[in-house]
């Protein structure tokens, strides 16, 4: 990347994590939970934005088009950094170099999430049982429930770095509390995914 | 406390060659230092199987922790060998050369690159002029005891060893530089210069290479408060491109 937009380049990455990526993930899972409690209203919300008119070309831009930039910009970045963990026993370096892995679980994990259920025409109803039924096999729980939790992990230990990437969270205390604020933030969206998993299994 | 003190260096007779471990054994005495333990075995270089070896070969100057020329790993942790007592130290105490800059033998290296970033970041303050400028604007008190303890920094290195984003594969210039340009950007004269500070910490390299692993305000054997002054300049340097960039 060349030196003239290397800066708004790494500042476009970091705000996509967020929007809209993070605030995708936040809605998506809330939308899953939705579907396992009231199966109705969810094939109701699936089908009111499958009807809205240009959603491919909103998806695109909203959706896949930050992910594929977030991703490939951020495998550049996982090339760029380097482990020593085992020296520097920190929990904020163990926190850096676990941002990298999630990050790297979470694109194997879209990826694979997308290409299997992002099947055109299928309904919602259709959708919610081949994943069921992928689920149901011990190795796509695991592979579910560590994809998911990668991902929440990845934004919600992001949102820490963005707050100091965007100049808020300056000193040791700020950025301190914001650990606590994004642990919490991690812990709502993991028990969101998790019940709905269950539920799914149930 | 046994009698004996027992190190394990890395040593390299220079770049591209091997590198191999050797055993010391040094009689204890009270109150040694890494930089102690180092002359007594320039003295007598003969390692713990007794064999005669070429002296360990390292740099120091100051001794009282303000240079920075011992800096070495100690315990797989970068810091300046005249600080580290030895009465405070696990055994064998284990010794490497820094591992982010060119090694020139055995626990030297050339940290060249330290001093070009700070260079490149033009941490100083320009006062040349072709007539007398006369005395630059007073900076306040409260002020001039906060930026002291930034002025701290040796360039030591502690920071870039601990730093994951300072590598070969990275053009990162570590958190050293990047606080300096902060302590020079708050001097009231050097605040004339700001801009081209701040330019530089767009660039590739800069600011925004910074991985928020944190090591380096642990490292940093002088306290320098480094991730808030990333920090600061995250937020500086935000302003300043979005300014820069509305003017054109």
């Amino acid at each position: 990347m060349s030196s003239k937009y290397h800066f708004v380049v790494r500042r476009v990455h970091s705000l996509l994590g967020l929007l809209p990526i993070g605030i995708f993930l936040a809605f998506h899972l809330t939308l899953n939970i939705l579907a396992t409690n009231s199966p109705e209203r969810y094939e109701k919300v699936i089908n009111t934005m499958r009807e809205t008119p240009g959603i491919f070309l909103v998806e695109l831009v909203i959706i896949f088009l930050p992910i594929l930039f977030h991703a490939a910009y951020g495998l550049i970045v996982v090339y760029g950094g380097g482990v020593n963990t085992l020296r520097y026993q920190y929990f904020r370096n163990w926190y850096y170099l676990l941002q990298r892995i999630t990050g790297i679980i979470t694109l194997i994990f879209v990826a694979f999430h997308v290409f299997t259920l992002r099947v055109d025409g299928a309904t919602a109803q259709a959708t919610v049982t081949a994943l069921t039924d992928f689920v149901k096999t011990p190795f796509g729980l695991v592979f579910y429930v560590v994809g998911v939790l990668s991902a929440i992990f990845h934004f919600a230990n992001g949102l820490w770095a963005f707050l100091i990437t965007w100049g808020i969270t300056i000193g040791p205390r700020s950025q301190k509390v914001s650990t606590w604020v994004c642990s919490g933030v991690f812990v709502i969206l993991a028990a969101v995914a998790l019940k709905t998993l269950a539920q799914l299994l149930a | 406390m046994s009698n004996v003190i027992e190190l394990r260096i890395k040593r390299q007779d220079g770049p591209g060659q091997p590198s191999s471990w050797e055993t010391f054994k040094i009689p204890y005495r009270p109150k040694l230092n890494v930089i102690s333990v180092l002359m007594e075995i320039q003295q007598n270089p003969v390692n713990a199987a007794g064999k005669r070896t070429t002296p360990v070969v390292w740099e120091c100057n100051c001794l009282e922790e303000v240079c920075g020329a011992c800096t070495m790993n100690i315990n797989g942790q970068a810091r300046q060998a005249c600080t580290a007592l030895i009465d405070q130290l696990k055994q064998p105490i284990v010794l490497e050369p820094l591992r982010k800059f060119p090694l020139v033998r055995d626990l030297m290296v050339d940290r060249t690159v330290m001093f070009d970033n700070l260079k490149k970041v033009r941490a100083w303050i320009p006062i040349d002029g072709t007539y007398d400028l006369g005395a630059g604007p007073r900076m306040a008190e409260a002020k001039r005891q906060w930026a002291y303890e930034l002025s701290k920094c040796m360039t030591c290195g502690c920071c870039t060893e601990s730093c994951p984003q300072f590598n070969a594969r990275s053009k990162f210039m570590g958190p050293a530089a990047i606080s300096q340009v902060r302590l020079f950007n708050a001097h009231p004269t050097g605040e004339m210069n700001k801009h081209e500070r701040l330019e530089v910490l767009l660039e590739e390299g800069g600011i925004a290479d910074c991985g928020n692993a944190q090591n380096c305000v642990r490292a940093c054997p002088k306290g320098i408060p480094l991730t808030t002054s990333l920090a600061d300049l995250n937020r500086e340097a935000n302003k300043f491109a979005v300014d820069r960039w509305l003017r054109k």
